[in-house]
């Protein structure tokens, strides 16, 4: 390194330490200028112009140069440019600084004009090398912390408080984990409606089932929206509530209310003993749904107030309180307490006990802690670097929400609190050990990760042609709902991989197994039935089917019919079985949603079977059908999204945003594989940013667009032999480069790689500290990693060390 | 949050609103979902542009022969930049990048316009219109309309909602009393929202203020409202069984509609926008005797097809009731509807999984006499956000660009200034 450039590292690296100044204190001058001189303008001034642009013109960061100063940034940040055959490259250091200055620069100039956030995002997490995360000696870091803030609830968090107060707590059964218990989130039907049902678990029955059932049980969807959209979705500085959703949350309360106090709207010939008999209700009443009339949801102060006549202060006091703590999964302070009770007697004053109440209660919905957790540390010395560590009430909830939606029936975290016993890292190293190690103690949050790191919950929402769809085998009209239960089956086989708790990211990547719907859910076994299932989707086109075993005809009478229908079941799921998947399935429970059009009256939970694959063919979950079906488009794979995801999520790498001069469409070839009509990518100016993609996406042509396997037949293939090859490139670990014949191939060497287990550890950290990680983060990386390697790929371990870090625990309220 | 597209080049729509007196006051925006296929509405073989005159319509869209002299049909403009595929959603009025879960990168025309006509206490209104299930459980949806990047403008759905947010200040009775007690409910809520924004970090505290911003406009709006029961009871609808108990979704449609056509004859409003279908791709129309639903809807030709001969044919109706519930209304020399354009187009270009290579629409009135009508107009090769250009030249808020800043331009083939040949 010559003398210049040391002086020069030396200058940047004071910069960068002085807790990375503001732009404004350092200067255009002082950094970019000397930055663009030497690495880019070379190539970059108006002589030479390369690829058109032009850099020698550039000063300081404004609104009217951002694009281009953003498209730097990427580019740089991404060791994109200068081009990697270049012997003159920026230190990754250097790149940081850099990189650090754009950001915040552009911040600053468009701080009016809707402000800067994209770097924020969590798509934009790997533009910091992972090479300077877990690599280098870094001194002089400032210690870690998170920024003050408020952070909206997730909307599943939303639907599961409020289903709280309406309807039973169903017990932790040992026996049957899979079985939906108080504090999982709320799941999903087969229609992909996720929905909170008023009165549904007193649903006994009623005639013209279907369209009575659907019309007459109400429910509510989350009010709070999500952004719907691949990769981790909730970061705080992401959502607000606005006056439409608040409006929709205060309609819905009242309707809460009343149902606490009331029960199901309905007149008392619909309440009947169970098991009843529709012949003992009259004609007339037979279109209506019939309730159990044993009570079963939760009797709480609001039905007590309701049900005893007359009202006080003191009966409202506990109204109130309930309500809060039961929304804010805190007590209200006395203060609170006041507010709401002048509100709720205000209004009733105005309308009378009954209307009054329940609308004077609806602000308690409203509450800012209803709707938002904070994590101010408004009270607190801050240290020498501005930080505070969380405590008291937040803190009882930072721990709690990294886990669950709710308070736990049996509050340890808030004795602990009480007597002085959460304070320190050590205390709260506790805490999560308990809760981690507590199946009764549900953690919707952890599934939670493990969707929005996949994506394969948005096989429900990707919509096919049906044309296309009926030609690769796919049924139309039951296709979405066989999305709907494979993504709940997905849910279920990563939890058992997390009880597991052992190389969790591999086991992810690599197991055989799978949770699938064996049968249909009508007693129909005309051939061809097996559309109806998810089994198709685990089919292999092409392959010819053995039958397992003969079914005999046996004479139905009116005792063995019951009998006939399962063993003919039975006989039918194992002649399918056979050539599906190599071994017998055995049955397991999966959480989806009660409410279903097919059934009534409501399923409590899915019984669906487990069993393993033929590894040739599928090797963990990016070969399943949920994964690659949400990584595709209306007709046809989607490779370059696939390519991307593998890129992102387990590389750790990014690929800068498409320039808007580009018209990134593929050519419309009906006639032409994918892989033909993705040359188009090969063009100089695409293949820079496709070469990070294309090759990782398109050995995953060994399926259709339905996660089918091919039929390896070229006549059924355009002619054209099924091309399942590709390359890993440019991953930053040259053991893993190298070609791959198919995705199996791919996977093996993606999970048995360092480096993507440590890309895996950075995307947890994100989703529980709600922000990308940055150089001060490094040491937590490492340690997070550690723990994660050295307990043989223990989520728990992984969680505990993240959850113990000043990155969780500390607070940044000043020097902002 | 998108960067780049449109943000410095906004235009202060408030200040030129000043400037204009007389002339155009209100436009009307529909947008039916699963594309616009142009063969339902010209006939076959008509590529160049002449008067329409000599032109019958296509049989979904008989309904508006008779006002051919007020129509402009044009086709040809594209929308590729939108990601029209089963819906550009924020893109359609917005003539940039739409596509489901993507956030409006800046605001979209039927608000820029709303900013630029004569102000009103509720610009814009949006009302959606889906299957009754789905109006019921989102009775609030934005895929349409934006005020800016990333602030979305919600389409109203419920009818019932709707009125009660509207005309609730003049019903009588026990409505009335429970609309006073729900407003004093709101204003509490919005002050303990207040008191709860103290201590909080300057970033978030923005952030928190859209919480409460919500409630201060809810509140604000039932203030001014409360201010004008005479011009409300004259043009409130009445709320009959089809809002509360609807046999069919179309009930709801209509119910909405009705409430829409109000607003702008009581002058709450200067821009109503219309989603029929909700800017996505799914949509119910069984008062029509259409059986099917959902986006399948969608993946049918539309020329010559039963179900969609019926939903134009809908569509038309309503259009035809809004201009003679307009022209009901004096203003100036003439009537209302004499200073508004109303714009029929889809979210989806001419079809589903489109290209947006050619996006059509069709025009009538001419908001006060700046809009060339009785023309057919091909345009070849100009983004849809040239015409909302011509739009904002045609109501006196000229702009050289809409949401197309100078690279993009000439990749999307936009002129600076408006489409000439559309004005008068």
């Amino acid at each position: 390194m010559s003398i210049c450039r040391l002086i020069y590292c030396t200058v940047l690296l004071t910069f960068l330490f002085a807790s990375l100044a503001p732009a404004n204190e350092v200067q255009f001058e002082n950094l970019a200028k000397p930055f663009l001189e030497n690495f880019c303008l070379d190539c970059h001034d108006a002589e030479t112009s390369k690829g058109e642009v032009t850099l020698d013109n550039l000063s300081d960061i404004s609104a009217e140069n951002a694009t281009m100063w953003k498209r730097i940034w990427e580019q740089v940040a991404l060791k994109e440019m200068p081009p990697r055959k270049k012997k003159n490259q920026p230190e990754l250091m250097q790149r940081l600084e850099i990189s650090n200055w754009i950001t915040d620069g552009l911040a600053q100039a468009l701080k009016n004009k809707g402000g800067y956030h994209d770097h924020l995002r969590p798509i934009k997490g790997n533009h910091i090398d992972h090479d300077l995360l877990f690599g280098g000696k870094h001194k002089n870091l400032e210690p870690a912390s998170t920024p003050a803030r408020i952070w909206r609830i997730h909307p599943q968090e939303h639907l599961v408080r409020l289903n709280d107060l309406i309807s039973p707590k169903r017990k932790y059964n040992p026996e049957r984990p899979g079985l939906w218990t108080h504090g999982d989130h709320i799941p999903t039907n087969l229609e992909g409606e996720t929905k909170v049902y008023f009165g549904l678990d007193r649903y006994l029955g009623s005639s013209q089932q279907y369209e009575v059932y659907v019309r007459g049980i109400s429910g509510f969807q989350s009010k709070l929206s999500m952004i719907n959209d691949h990769g981790l979705r909730n970061y705080p500085f992401l959502y607000s509530v606005n006056s439409s959703e608040a409006m929709q949350i205060a309609g819905v309360a009242e309707k809460i209310l009343r149902f606490m106090a009331y029960g199901p709207t309905a007149e008392p010939y619909q309440f009947s003993d169970s098991p009843f008999n529709m012949n003992k209700i009259p004609p007339q009443y037979r279109r209506l749904v019939i309730y159990d009339k044993e009570i079963k949801r939760p009797l709480t102060p609001v039905y007590e107030l309701m049900e005893t006549p007359g009202v006080s202060d003191e009966r409202l006091n506990e109204v109130i309180n309930f309500l809060f703590e039961a929304l804010t999964l805190r007590p209200p302070s006395k203060e609170e307490t006041a507010i709401y009770l002048k509100i709720v007697n205000k209004s009733i004053e105005d309308l009378g006990k009954e209307d009054g109440a329940f609308l004077g209660l609806t602000p308690i919905f409203l509450d800012r802690d209803a709707l938002f957790r904070p994590e101010l540390c408004a009270i607190g010395k801050p240290d020498k670097h501005g930080r505070v560590m969380l405590h008291g009430q937040e803190l009882v909830l930072a721990i709690n929400g990294a886990f669950s939606y709710i308070r736990p029936q049996t509050d340890h975290l808030g004795t602990a609190l009480a007597e002085g016993n959460l304070k320190t890292p050590e205390d709260v190293k506790r805490e999560v050990t308990r809760i981690l190690n507590d199946e009764r103690s549900r953690k919707p949050r952890v599934l939670q990760f493990f969707r929005e790191y996949f994506d394969y919950d948005r096989a429900g929402s990707i919509c096919k042609d049906e044309k296309s769809l009926q030609k690769d085998g796919g049924h139309f009209g039951t296709y979405y709902s066989a999305m709907n239960s494979m993504i709940a089956n997905t849910d279920r086989l990563i939890e058992i991989i997390l009880h597991e708790d052992k190389n969790v990211l591999s086991e992810l990547l690599t197991t055989d197994r799978v949770v699938y719907q064996p049968y249909t859910s009508g007693a129909d076994f005309r051939p061809g039935i097996l559309f109806k299932t998810d089994i198709a989707y685990f089919n292999a086109r092409g392959k010819k089917r053995i039958p397992y075993k003969e079914y005999v005809e046996i004479e139905p009478t009116k005792e063995n019919k019951l009998v006939i229908e399962r063993a003919k079941r039975l006989v039918h799921d194992q002649n399918k079985l056979h050539h599906i998947f190599p071994n017998p399935a055995k049955p397991i429970y999966v959480r989806q949603s009660p409410f279903d059009r097919g059934r009534a009256p409501p399923a409590k939970n899915s019984l669906k079977a487990i069993t393993t694959v033929d590894t040739h063919e599928r090797l963990g979950i990016l070969t399943h059908p949920v994964w690659l079906v949400a990584h595709s488009d209306a007709m046809d794979n989607h490779a370059i999204l696939r390519g991307r995801w593998i890129r992102e999520r387990l590389l750790g790498d990014a690929v800068p945003d498409i320039p808007i001069t580009v018209d990134a469409m593929l050519p419309d070839e009906p006639e032409s594989t994918l892989r033909h009509r993705m040359r188009v990518t090969r063009e100089k100016e695409c293949w820079r940013c496709h070469q990070k993609m294309d090759p990782l996406g398109l050995p995953f042509e060994m399926y259709n667009q339905l996660g089918i396997v091919r039929d390896t037949d070229p006549r059924n293939n355009f002619g054209q032999p099924v091309d399942t090859s590709g390359e890993i490139i440019l991953s930053g670990d040259p053991a893993l480069d190298g070609p791959v014949t198919n995705p199996i191939e791919l996977i093996k060497k993606l999970a048995a790689s360092e480096r993507v287990n440590q890309v895996f550890v950075r995307h947890v950290f994100r989703y529980w500290i709600g922000r990308n990680e940055t150089i001060n983060d490094a040491l937590i990386l490492r340690d997070a990693y550690k723990a994660y390697r050295d307990s043989g790929g223990s989520m728990k371990a992984l969680l505990t060390s993240l959850l113990t870090s000043d990155a969780f625990l500390y607070r940044k309220v000043q020097g902002e | 949050m998108a960067v780049g597209v449109g943000m410095s080049l906004l235009p202060s729509y408030a200040q030129v609103a000043n400037k204009i007196v007389g002339g155009p006051k209100r436009i009307v925006f529909f947008l039916q979902n699963h594309g616009f296929a142009p063969l339902t509405c010209i006939p076959k073989g008509l590529d160049e542009s002449c008067d329409l005159d000599g032109i019958t319509l296509a049989e979904p869209m008989q309904a508006l022969e008779p006002y051919k002299d007020r129509m402009h049909i044009i086709t040809g403009l594209h929308g590729h930049h939108t990601s029209a595929g089963h819906s550009a959603y924020f893109g359609a009025l917005g003539g940039y990048r739409g596509s489901q879960g993507v956030p409006p990168a800046g605001p979209t025309i039927d608000y820029a316009l709303s900013q630029a006509l004569p102000q009103t206490i509720l610009p814009p209104l949006c009302i959606g219109m889906e299957s009754i299930e789905s109006m019921k459980a989102r009775p609030t949806v934005a895929n349409l309309t934006a005020s800016g990047p990333n602030q979305p403008i919600f389409m109203h759905c419920d009818p019932n909602m709707l009125y009660q947010m509207l005309f609730g200040s003049i019903a009588d009775g026990d409505i009335k009393t429970l609309y006073q007690a729900r407003s004093n409910v709101m204003l509490d809520v919005e002050r303990v929202a207040k008191l709860k924004a103290k201590g909080l970090p300057r970033g978030e505290s923005e952030r928190y203020a859209n919480y409460v911003n919500g409630f201060r406009d809810v509140n604000g709006l039932r203030d001014k409202l409360s201010k004008m029961p005479k011009q409300l009871k004259k043009y409130a609808p009445e709320p009959d069984e089809r809002y509360t108990a609807p046999k069919f979704e179309t009930d709801w449609h209509d119910a909405l509609l009705e409430i829409g056509i109000s607003a702008l004859q009581a002058n709450l409003t200067n821009v109503l926008t219309i989603g029929s279908g909700c800017g996505e791709y799914f949509g119910s129309w069984k008062g029509l005797g259409v059986t099917g639903t959902g986006h399948g809807l969608g993946h049918v030709d539309q020329p010559g097809n039963d179900t969609w001969i019926k939903i134009r044919q809908y569509n038309c109706e309503m259009l035809v009731k809004t201009m003679k519930a307009l022209e009901a209304i004096p203003e100036g020399s003439g009537s209302m509807m004499d200073n508004t354009l109303i714009v029929y187009t889809s979210n989806n270009g001419e079809k589903q999984h489109t290209d947006g290579s050619n996006w059509p629409f069709v025009l009538l009135g001419n908001a006060g006499g700046r809009f060339k009508t009785g023309q057919y107009t091909h345009i070849k090769e100009r983004p849809i956000n040239d015409l909302y250009t011509t739009f904002l030249h045609g109501v006196g808020a000229p702009v050289d660009r809409f949401n197309m800043n100078k690279n993009m331009a000439d990749i999307h083939h936009s002129k600076l200034g408006p489409i000439e040949e559309l004005l008068a």
